[in-house]
């Protein structure tokens, strides 16, 4: 073997690999802008009819909704599940973090325990609870069920960022007369600010993704996105176009996030969520 | 519990009944089969899958490689809706789905994929989601590696594939043992994108335990015996997270100020 082959030789392998998955993201980039019938990769013309959903309403069967019935839905459940991850970590972070209080590191142990068993099989668990609290179908209730799976991590990880902050601001804070929550309120929280954010759209990010809670505890009518498309992939006559279109749609809000506040993100283990 | 959601004490049975005692479950065995492929087929297929692109990657230059790492890690980026919507289409029976399309477009006949072959497609599919997560952690691990070693082996003539074997790998010992601890359990529990894919089908030939208590609870509406098929899955959850423990040690895991995936 020569040194110049030597050298390819990790290109031509990467690339056979990788083939296939890039025809995939071709072809469903050029579905979702193509028209007509697509035979392979490219379709007859290019235009934008498959993205008709944004001014007329989506039929599936009998049913019908709007783009922005299912938007705005997503965006609420995603926003309270967010929400509700922030509060509650930012506090609890902040008691395992500053406080000693008995059975604590059996409550941290115990929060390992509970990332460590995936959400979903606990589906039907999770069912009943809701059944019983009288929250199913109902968007502020499932939110609140899915915002309960990331907070085991979300916890560890706000640990971690009050960990950081050294113990003379807060002992200054409490020779001044401060109680504990307002050194949490008044110095921690300005000082994490980017923690928070990450933590905010962390929980928000997995929410918006979120299928299988969705999909098993808000059938009917209300539609978030990714229940839409999923109910549309389930009909019999299929259209691949208009469905490529709506995935576009449906993936922009998280990429422009993630492109946005990437640097608050690169702190944060993005890849440890539930559900996935 | 059936769907009248009316709770009525019955002891056993619905454990009986799942190991075959009384009124025997007849899918049972069957998808302790698929279960058991299923996890052979992903977990192999993440760890050696990922060790192998992040070896060949983090070769490249740092450009270059950084392109083919994300291109494998889209999976994990885009919403698994969207991911099983891809596969889907991608591997459809008729002419209007992609792979179809291109062997057609080179007059050859379609292929079935999704009647012929679902479960090798559904290990595909979830076996590179894993791999998204394997590859991104290996390939960290590589790149702290001190050069020292590297060059050190390279002056005394090792070649590439020595140097590989001999100080790489060695060096990712203990990321590829998290990653397979890691990664088992989410096998065992994952059933979302097959249900996106296949939905269990063709007659529960991609069905695993977790899918099929699902289906059992939702599908067929009985509550109490999909909850008895969750808890056996829950039982071997307890029993991989303490062998997990064990191994590692849980002392370390709670010393350590954050945690890092």
């Amino acid at each position: 073997m020569t040194k110049k082959t030597g050298a390819a030789f990790p290109y031509v392998l990467l690339v056979l690999v990788a083939a296939p998955f890039i025809t995939m993201y071709v072809g469903f980039f050029l579905r979702a802008f193509g028209e007509g019938p697509q035979l392979g990769i490219f379709p007859e013309r290019f235009g934008l009819s498959n993205f008709s959903f944004l001014w007329e309403p989506i039929t599936w069967g009998l049913a019908e909704t709007t783009i922005w019935v299912a938007l705005a839905n997503t965006i609420l459940f995603a926003s309270v599940s967010g929400a509700v991850v922030t509060v509650v970590c930012m506090l609890a972070g902040y008691a395992v973090s500053r406080i000693e209080f008995k059975g604590k590191n059996t409550f941290l142990v115990l929060q390992l325990f509970l990332h460590a068993v995936p959400g979903q099989i606990l589906l039907i668990a999770i069912f009943f609870l809701l059944y019983y609290l009288h929250l199913l179908h109902k968007i502020p209730g499932i939110a609140l069920a899915r915002a309960s799976l990331e907070i085991p991590l979300g916890v560890w990880m706000t640990k971690g960022f009050f960990d950081a902050i050294p113990w003379d601001v807060e002992r200054a804070a409490m020779i001044d007369g401060c109680t504990r929550l307002q050194v949490w309120y008044k110095i921690f929280l300005p000082l994490v600010k980017p923690g928070v954010a990450a933590v905010f759209i962390w929980g928000f990010l997995f929410a918006w993704h979120d299928f299988i809670y969705v999909y098993t505890l808000l059938p009917g009518t209300a539609k978030l996105m990714s229940t839409l498309i999923q109910s549309l992939l389930a009909t019999e006559v299929i259209d691949y176009g208009y469905l490529a279109a709506m995935s576009l749609l449906y993936m922009l809000p998280p990429l422009t996030l993630f492109v946005l506040l990437q640097r608050a993100l690169l702190k944060v283990p993005i890849f440890g969520g539930k559900g996935i | 519990m059936d769907r009248t959601l009316q709770w009525r004490f019955i002891g056993l049975d619905n454990f009986l009944r799942l190991f075959g005692v009384s009124s025997r479950d007849p899918f049972v065995p069957r998808i302790i089969r698929n279960t058991v492929i299923y996890v052979a087929g992903t977990l192999p297929l993440t760890i050696f899958g990922g060790l192998f692109l992040s070896i060949l990657s983090m070769r490249l230059r740092r450009g270059m490689g950084l392109f083919f790492r994300s291109i494998f890690f889209i999976p994990r980026a885009i919403p698994p809706v969207v991911w099983g919507f891809l596969w889907a289409w991608s591997f459809e029976g008729t002419r209007y789905g992609l792979f179809n399309g291109i062997r057609s477009m080179l007059g050859l006949p379609v292929i079935h994929w999704l009647i012929k072959y679902p479960m090798v497609i559904v290990i595909l599919a979830n076996g590179f989601l894993g791999i998204s997560l394997s590859m991104l952690v290996f390939s960290s691990a590589i790149a702290s590696i001190p050069t020292d070693l590297t060059r050190a082996a390279e002056i005394d003539g090792a070649t590439r594939w020595q140097t590989t074997r001999y100080i790489i790998i060695p060096l990712l010992k203990w990321p590829i043992l998290t990653m397979t601890a890691w990664h088992l359990m989410s096998f065992v529990n994952s059933y979302v994108y097959i249900m996106l894919i296949t939905g269990g089908g063709p007659y529960y030939r991609t069905e695993v335990w977790s899918l099929y208590a699902y289906h059992t609870a939702f599908n067929r509406y009985r509550y109490g015996y999909g909850a008895s098929l969750t808890t056996i899955l829950i039982v071997v959850n307890i029993v991989l997270l303490l062998v997990v423990l064990r191994t590692f040690g849980l002392r370390r895991m709670i010393g350590r100020g954050k945690i890092e995936v």
